[in-house]
């Protein structure tokens, strides 16, 4: 077990193309640390940094205070789950799992008693003699699982580990996979596009977007107070709606839109005062936005709004709405398949409403949960 | 639909597959079988082909054969030459074919060399022949080299001395026929995910364990196909045998293509030729039915 720290970590590939740049994060000892962002953020080659299969250009990476930049794979005490689990397919669970002893030269009886250790944790007995193919994608995960754990390394590095599984079993695995780390203890850091994985699993969650880290906060604080749009934006399903609106008094601005501001939004945010007369980005969570005809929705400020779709999911309804404001675009290139062509809005309202598709509503908001940006770099005001 | 319609419906789906297939039944039987079976009864005839009424002659050439030393010397000619050439394609393939697929090697170069390395395959096998003649001769440059090297004090003649003159055709098979392995074992390689070997990287593998317990037992599907077709169309070798050494010098590189064609076109012993080819046949045969199961089993 240890602590792995990277400082000012950059990897620039040779058309000067900055994958990450100036990467700075401390996982502590037996933390499970999320690193998250959309396709293409640099989250797995930061994690293959970490590994030794990428080079680092410049900056210092240390595990268990051990400076690793300059030492091959094999002797950085770490183990890897990849995304396609890089089981071998001629070998059975039990030469899979053993692998790594094997090579390391360790006896039979040792390797024996080892690897049927680890089948009992993680029910993989029964199946020691069979070869990958005849495995269930659950059952395949949890070999990847048991190769890493063999080793008894200093951190577990994992790249997407569910994302090859349907989501029913991603869901029971991602609770298999959080209990695990808790009962062995192990320093992890888990790579995924997913933010549910990422709210779900990790003890603290680091944001990438374009090889920059945007945020490590604990799940919580960084739904409840992310550092700019992009983690706002990010964070979240559906994402959060973010507008652009001119702020008159106390009052916000757009079209025919005008939410007025309680005293309190401008005591929680000093700096809100300054933005007087100007524009301002303001975003507010799907959750946060309510159907004025019901319970939850009247005791709300309320704004016009046109329903455009309707999605059914029993719980709750996820409807899409137009409301007059101008759409902010967060950075997160998966945020756009929430919006339909004719939505810029995204509320969950309790399955009892009745709106429907077509329909022009009051929509019911929560003004205390408001986010403010800044409209030019973005950051939280 | 009536029931008459309705059968006759059936009977039109049963047929069409077999009458789609008609056309190329019909040309395999005029052209592989009935040649096969014509062979095989010849080897029962006296005289076959020669006389228009051959006697029936039970056995008598298969003992004839059997009874000739030159058909063992040949038989086992057959199988060195054979065996080393398998041998040798896939060591030498499996080599050039890692070295294609190391990124260690420049881009350029490395492209070069898979041309380079492919260039015996684009020769037939007189040119083949003729090529490793001309190198291969008393005169030639392999001598004037291996002499300037110190590795031999005096022109040997290659082709033509019953020590060395099979293990010079053998020699000249191999070159001709590596990069069937080597194109196949790279399209192997390609097609082994990188994942296992960064998996193996992290667990602590070198370079040779790697090839061990990761490469060859990917490629061994390919490994083990191509070696059986090799084995099959290597017995078969006639044109570089026959062009280089045809068969001699006294019996040295007789393997049995050339000893079938010498009985039946020397020595107009089209018999004992036939039931020289049915042993063949039987043997390649055999590999073939082996290759199948194989293939099966799969």
């Amino acid at each position: 077990m240890a602590e792995v720290v990277l400082e000012n970590i950059c990897k620039t590939y040779g058309n000067n193309f900055h994958a990450i740049d100036q990467l700075n994060l401390s996982v502590e000892d037996g933390e499970f640390l999320i690193l998250v962002g959309p396709s293409g953020c640099g989250k797995s080659t930061a994690l293959r940094m970490i590994a030794g299969l990428e080079d680092v250009t410049s900056g210092s990476l240390r595990i268990g205070g051990i400076d690793v930049v300059d030492m091959p794979p094999k002797d950085r005490d770490i183990a890897m789950v990849f995304q396609s689990y890089a089981l071998y397919p001629h070998m059975t669970v039990f030469e899979n799992i053993a692998f790594s002893m094997r090579l390391a030269g360790k006896s039979k009886a040792e390797r024996k008693k080892r690897v049927d250790e680890i089948a009992k944790t993680l029910q993989l007995t029964s199946l020691l003699d069979s070869k990958p193919a005849n495995l269930s994608g659950g059952q395949r995960q949890r070999v990847a699982m048991g190769r890493a754990m063999v080793r008894e390394p200093a951190a577990f590095l994992m790249d997407e580990p569910l994302s090859n599984l349907d989501a029913k079993l991603r869901v029971q695995m991602r609770a298999e996979i959080t209990s695990l780390q808790k009962q062995l203890g192990v320093t992890t850091i888990y790579v995924t596009h997913d933010q549910t994985e990422a709210m779900t699993m990790g003890d603290r969650v680091a944001v990438l977007k374009g090889g920059v880290l945007q945020q490590v906060d604990t799940p919580k604080r960084l739904y409840e107070s992310p550092v700019n749009a992009f983690v706002a934006g990010f964070i979240g399903s559906p994402s959060m709606n973010l507008f652009e609106a001119t702020l008159t008094g106390d009052e916000l601005t757009s079209g025919a839109l005008a939410i007025r501001l309680q005293d309190a939004a401008f005591v929680r945010r000093p700096g809100l005062k300054s933005y007087a007369g100007r524009k301002v980005v303001f975003g507010i969570r799907p959750e946060d936005l309510y159907d004025s005809n019901l319970e939850s929705g009247r005791k709300y400020q309320t704004i016009p709004a046109k329903v455009t779709s309707i999605e059914e999911l029993g719980s709750e309804h996820i409807v899409h709405l137009n409301i007059d404001a101008v759409r902010v675009d967060s950075g997160d290139p998966d945020a756009v398949q929430d919006f339909g062509l004719a939505s810029n809005a995204v509320a969950r309202f309790e399955p009892a409403s009745t709106v429907r598709a077509g329909s022009e509503i009051r929509l019911a908001l929560d003004d205390a949960k408001l986010h403010f940006f800044d409209p030019e770099t973005h950051l939280a005001i | 639909m009536t029931r008459q319609k309705r059968s006759h419906h059936k009977l039109k789906r049963a047929v069409a597959p077999y009458l789609y297939l008609s056309p190329s039944l019909l040309i395999i039987g005029l052209l592989m079988l009935l040649p096969m079976v014509t062979v095989i009864a010849y080897s029962f005839q006296n005289s076959a082909v020669l006389r228009r009424d051959p006697s029936f002659a039970g056995l008598k050439h298969y003992q004839a054969i059997f009874d000739d030393p030159v058909f063992w010397a040949s038989l086992w000619h057959t199988l060195y030459f054979t065996c080393m050439s398998v041998i040798f394609h896939m060591t030498i393939g499996m080599i050039f074919a890692l070295m294609l697929n190391s990124d260690r090697i420049n881009p350029t170069l490395r492209n070069i060399l898979r041309v380079l390395y492919i260039l015996p395959w684009l020769f037939t096998a007189v040119i083949i022949a003729v090529i490793w003649r001309l190198l291969l001769e008393p005169n030639g440059v392999v001598n004037s080299i291996l002499m300037q090297i110190g590795i031999i004090g005096s022109k040997v003649e290659w082709f033509s001395s019953p020590q060395t003159a099979l293990h010079a055709v053998t020699f000249a098979n191999i070159w001709a026929g590596y990069p069937l392995f080597m194109v196949s074992l790279l399209a192997g390689l390609q097609g082994i995910p990188k994942d296992f070997y960064e998996a193996a990287d992290i667990d602590g593998a070198k370079a040779y364990q790697k090839l061990i317990f990761i490469t060859i037992p990917q490629l061994m599907p390919i490994i083990i196909s191509i070696s059986l077709l090799d084995f099959i169309w290597t017995m078969q070798v006639f044109p570089l045998i026959w062009i280089t050494t045809g068969g001699g010098p006294i019996y040295a590189t007789e393997v049995l293509s050339t000893y079938t064609y010498k009985l039946a076109f020397s020595s107009y012993n089209l018999s004992q030729a036939s039931a020289s080819a049915v042993v063949i046949l039987l043997i390649s045969l055999g590999l073939t039915l082996f290759y199948i199961r194989y293939q099966k089993a799969r």
